[in-house]
């Protein structure tokens, strides 16, 4: 039988409004700066000055054609669908109110879509060539396509201030994203349709859903725990699409509420007032020693709660999750210290709303694997203060207290 | 107590349901991968290993971060393979700069798996579709028994037909039966060609 290290959970709930420092890793990407610190979360630096520049490859396959599209193949009428699909991609995520990406109230932070024409537009073969340019490609080879592999996301961070690749902006902060490319499999082991072909496209992947999935990236998203999330890991089986598709009253309607709070965690608007609720806390065993066996994460340092648990904000009234996040730890930002103590804090949630919280292991819905991403970047390699990032604790059972034993 | 259990359970449950309807029709698909059966993924690996993960390192080439993970083969299940491997896998930390690659398993020294691999132009080895080609090994130690689960087993699909969730993929299946189905699947190839 499996045994158990913990038989019940507290979770020190505290409802506050924002105003503390964020050091909870949520399902975002972070980095460890260079002349150490506490972990920062993957983002841009943007302003109207320096807006997120994007272009995509109008090279596409041709042997065998691997986009699906309703106007004929080689038209200009074809890049046109194409271009559409890509800029509702974007639309889904600058239509979310609350964040500085909102085209309706920030417009200019992100550049108009650009074509380029060469096939390896994302990256070529000369060692070290990341040319701060974003770009989404479907034509270039790439020695990460094993077999099953359908497209990916190559995101650049800088984790130190003075880094530049490329074309890019001069990073002014650790963890400032400056390069993000998508590949689609170009060899024809997969076709990929847009909404308008996917209906009468036997065996092709939605498009949109993936590139809104990949783009998702490109804003500093690992890969969400939650079901119905765009960044939920799994995307729809071929001929099916996730959320509804991007209107103009709701350009975001492929998100989650999941993903809609990342972004505004990532983006906040200064001038937002409805989503700047948090809630914190963190996740302990009922047995304090069933923590005693776990390997020291650094000299000196132990491991004081559970660590890896998925911790969810359900709206009590709707029922709906509005978002979760990996918990597990804190970072005292005056003396950078990481502590393996359990915590948890998840931030831009809409006041004024009933919620409950609860946390699981990342078993069933999900895995440690799949947020490898996050997790193994609290202890990075180089960091001022090495340290081994915890096994996730996977071996619990939660209970909300008052609990019983 | 019992009643905030039963209710936080219930609309655990019911965000589930509601969110897989909205989401998911039938069998779920990676965003990344293409779900393959274990046969496929033995049929499309040049090499099928068990091996122990010896060390990590990153550098540069062909213009991206690989994360070179070598291996100690314990065991060859499918194809050749030397002593000792290297694995690339997309992503790491070069100099200031970090490359992240959702999706692309990550090993500890140490740990011990099954990996389906093919080879790649510069003579080391690819993973088969990342996740699911990465079979990561646990030893019951009681009994010494081991079993595998793959990394992308994660995600319970909603089976409309018994409105049950039921897990996808491989999930501590004992070794030797995961053994017998890549045996099986190499076989029946080998019979196919003949």
């Amino acid at each position: 039988m499996k045994p158990s290290i913990a038989v019940g959970m507290a979770i020190l709930l505290v409802f506050v409004l924002l105003g503390g420092p964020s050091a909870q890793a949520y399902l975002l990407d972070s980095t460890i700066p260079q002349a150490g610190g506490c972990p920062a979360y993957d983002r841009w630096n943007l302003s109207l000055a320096s807006p997120l520049n994007r272009r995509w490859s109008t090279s596409l396959p041709e042997g065998p054609p691997t986009l699906v599209t309703v106007a004929a193949q080689g038209s200009a009428a074809q890049l046109a669908e194409i271009e559409q699909v890509i800029t509702d991609s974007f639309g889904a995520w600058s239509g979310v109110t609350g964040t500085t990406f909102n085209a309706t109230n920030y417009p200019g932070l992100i550049a108009p879509l650009a074509q380029v024409s060469a096939a390896n537009s994302c990256s070529n073969d000369a060692e070290s060539n990341v040319d701060g340019l974003n770009t989404i490609c479907f034509n270039q080879s790439s020695m990460g396509f094993s077999t099953g592999v359908l497209a990916f996301t190559r995101v650049i961070t800088a984790n130190a201030p003075g880094i530049s690749v490329g074309a890019s902006a001069t990073a002014a902060f650790a963890g400032q994203i400056l390069d993000a490319d998508s590949l689609f499999r170009p060899d024809g082991q997969a076709t990929f349709a847009t909404p308008a072909a996917l209906a009468t496209s036997a065996g092709a992947y939605d498009l949109e859903s993936l590139l809104a999935h990949e783009i998702g990236h490109w804003f500093g998203f690992d890969h969400s725990a939650v079901w119905r999330a765009l960044m939920f890991p799994f995307a729809p089986p071929p001929g099916q699409f996730l959320g509804s598709r991007p209107t103009a009253q709701a350009p975001d309607g492929p998100l989650s509420d999941d993903d809609r709070t990342g972004i505004r965690l990532l983006y906040p608007d200064p001038n937002d007032t409805v989503n700047i609720g948090a809630i914190r806390g963190r996740v302990l065993p009922a047995n304090p020693f069933a923590l005693a066996a776990i390997p020291a994460p650094s000299q000196g340092a132990s491991v004081t709660g559970i660590f890896g648990a998925h911790v969810v904000a359900v709206d009590t009234d709707t029922g709906s999750v509005i978002a979760g996040t990996l918990g597990g730890w804190s970072c005292d930002s005056s003396s950078s210290v990481l502590r393996f103590d359990g915590s948890f804090d998840i931030e831009r949630l809409p006041v004024g709303r009933n919620y409950m919280i609860y946390a699981e292991p990342l078993v069933g819905l999900a895995t440690p694997s799949d947020f490898s991403g996050a997790l193994n970047d609290l202890c990075a390699s180089g960091s001022a203060a090495p340290c081994t990032t915890p096994a996730v604790d996977t071996n619990f059972n939660p209970r909300i207290l008052p609990a019983g034993p | 107590m019992m009643k905030i259990t039963s209710r936080l359970r219930r609309i655990h449950f019911l965000c589930r349901c509601a969110a897989l309807l909205l989401a998911i029709g039938g069998t779920a698909k990676a965003t990344t991968l293409m779900r393959m059966s274990v046969a496929q993924m033995s049929r499309a690996a040049q090499v099928i290993v068990r091996a122990r993960c010896q060390e990590n390192s990153t550098g540069w080439d062909a213009g991206e971060i690989w994360t070179f993970t070598s291996f100690e083969v314990q065991d060859v299940w499918r194809g050749s393979a030397p002593s000792r491997i290297t694995v690339r896998l997309l992503g790491g930390r070069a100099g200031n700069l970090t490359s992240s690659v959702s999706g692309v398993p990550r090993f500890r020294v140490g740990e011990e798996v099954v990996l389906f691999l093919e080879r790649t132009p510069r003579g080391d080895f690819c993973i088969v579709s990342w996740e699911q080609g990465t079979f990561r090994i646990r030893r019951t130690a009681a009994t010494g028994s081991e079993s595998v689960t793959q990394d992308s087993a994660s995600f319970a699909t909603f089976d409309r037909g018994t409105r049950e969730f039921e897990s996808a993929g491989i999930r501590n299946l004992p070794i030797e039966t995961l053994r017998a189905q890549v045996d099986a699947a190499v076989s029946a190839e080998a019979r196919r060609k003949q």
